[in-house]
């Protein structure tokens, strides 16, 4: 999971950036498994490409997530 | 404050400083050109062949070291590795939703996909822009659009669910019936293009309903061809269904809007800064145009990584204003009058140039038509330019006379003089058009086909 306390401009995280980003490093590492229930997998898939989606709205990330089924 | 009494979908961004905004674009630019370097062929050898590097990356304007991408490229690399050439940054095996778009030569449409996550940001720049016009999660949203692969309204479908607005698919069905709909349901958004719009409040006079009076409609979200932003053609949409207009513009090729107007309606819509970076270049010379000058947009998407988009030639003609020209509050710029026509669509007709949408505008201040076409002929070494008008039934003769006269003239004037042969079609005999409509029709020889 990522310790990173900024957002894409150097800014200091809020709680609330600093939680969604939580959430979006945890459901990255949770898809890195192999041993996932496809209801699992793909409901993760989706919930990470929102996720994605809030991350870069509020300037954290701005990542391509293919790789990972999203 | 709650989220539904926001302004704003994404306040940190939409109200962002113009410093920081561009140096949120700089990230970002960087970022999308890193990745088609290290994931996309085409890419990889356009940027090799151009000698440029990511790194060269440092400000903004570096990224005019980056050459234009052209439709016909794209769909080159298409036909030249079918089906979807070698633009492609992930394995097609990964996309979720595919649409098309004609090309530019008839033969091959231009193909596109995403993947979950690009679908996501595409229905996310409709959700940026529903939610400026005012749609809310009490609202019940009406898609008047046949889906298919046509990407048309289908992002705005996405975005609306995700505003959690209640979201009707109308799908293929016959006008009537979608009238019939948004009375029943309690439609208070319509999206529809302008000249559908028209045509559904028409239809439904015809069976007797007034949908400005007797339905809820609140607000007409216009998208899918110009005529958004011309004046004529919202106040007529504003008196047959009633509501507000808003102007939205997007392309297949980048799979969303780009440009979205908000309730305050400043005279165009509103780009969406945080997740496209728009360059406004003089068509001939290609150089950088000020605010206020017309020319070509050129955009560059941070959203669709499937198949990233850079610097890619739109055609689209605009004017570009400072964010200041708005009262909303956003620090989006904005585009005068939306998409002012585009730059292969203008005509030389005896040394003058002719847009369609120019002519549209006019054509729109005269209620009593129903529906025109633009017909251009050659005569021995003459070009000449004929509008037929449709005119309502119910148009008396009275008014009927000197109709076209008036018409001429008020389009010559506004054409250096061009003269423009104005006649009557009889009723029902032109085309109507429920997506992009195409009421240009030039017969001259090398010229032969539907414009716009």
């Amino acid at each position: 999971m990522s310790t990173t306390a900024s957002d894409m401009l150097g800014q200091p995280l809020t709680d609330v950036e600093a939680s969604v980003l939580a959430l979006y490093e945890q459901t990255k590492s949770i898809l890195q498994r192999d041993d996932l229930a496809p209801c699992v997998r793909h409901n993760l898939v989706q919930s990470l490409a929102a996720l994605a989606q809030v991350v870069n709205d509020l300037d954290l990330r701005l990542e391509h997530l293919y790789d990972l089924g999203a | 404050m709650p989220a539904a009494e926001s302004p704003f979908w994404n306040p940190k961004n939409e109200t962002m400083p113009r410093d920081q905004l561009a140096a949120l674009q700089l990230v970002k630019l960087q970022r999308t050109v890193e990745w088609a370097a290290e994931r996309s062929p085409f890419y990889r050898r356009r940027f090799a062949e151009a000698k440029f590097e990511p790194s060269q990356l440092r400000k903004l304007d570096d990224i005019r070291r980056i050459p234009l991408l052209t439709k016909d490229e794209w769909i080159r690399a298409q036909e030249e590795q079918p089906l979807f050439g070698d633009l492609l940054a992930a394995p097609a095996e990964r996309a979720i939703r595919y649409h098309l778009t004609s090309g530019t030569s008839g033969r091959t449409p231009l193909r596109v996909l995403d993947g979950t996550r690009d679908w996501q940001w595409n229905s996310e720049i409709w959700a940026y822009g529903l939610w400026a016009l005012g749609v809310r999660p009490t609202d019940v949203v009406y898609l008047a659009f046949s889906y298919a692969s046509f990407i048309g309204f289908w992002g705005a479908h996405y975005g609306a669910e995700k505003i959690g607005a209640l979201t009707i698919a109308s799908g293929n069905m016959p006008t009537e019936a979608r009238v019939r709909q948004i009375v029943e349901l309690g439609a208070t958004t319509v999206c529809a293009t302008p000249t559908y719009a028209i045509r559904l409040g028409r239809v439904a006079r015809e069976m007797g309903i007034d949908l400005a009076k007797e339905s809820r409609i609140e607000r007409v979200v216009l998208g899918g061809e110009p005529g958004g932003s011309v004046p004529a053609t919202r106040r007529l949409i504003t008196e047959l269904l009633g509501g507000e207009c808003g102007d939205f513009a997007g392309m297949t090729e980048i799979g969303t809007n780009m440009v979205v107007e908000c309730s305050h309606h400043p005279g165009g819509p509103h780009i969406v800064e945080d997740h496209i970076f728009e360059e406004v270049e003089n068509p001939v010379t290609r150089e950088p145009v000020g605010y206020g000058e017309r020319g070509e947009r050129v955009v560059t998407s941070f959203g669709r990584g499937m198949i990233p988009l850079i610097r890619y030639k739109t055609g689209d003609l605009v004017e570009r204003m400072p964010h200041t020209s708005c009262t909303c509050g956003r620090t989006f710029d904005l585009y005068r009058g939306g998409i002012l026509g585009r730059a292969d669509d203008m005509k030389v007709i005896r040394g003058t140039n002719v847009f369609p949408a120019a002519v549209e505008a006019i054509v729109r201040e005269y209620r009593e038509v129903d529906e025109f076409r633009i017909v251009l002929e050659r005569e021995g070494d003459r070009d000449e330019i004929t509008l037929l008008l449709e005119l309502h039934p119910h148009v008396t003769d009275d008014v009927r006379e000197g109709l076209c006269e008036r018409m001429a003239a008020e389009l010559a004037e506004s054409h250096e003089g061009l003269r423009f042969n104005v006649v009557l079609a009889d009723a029902g005999s032109l085309p109507r058009f429920e997506l992009k409509a195409r009421r240009l029709e030039d017969r001259r020889p090398q010229h032969s086909g539907a414009a716009s």
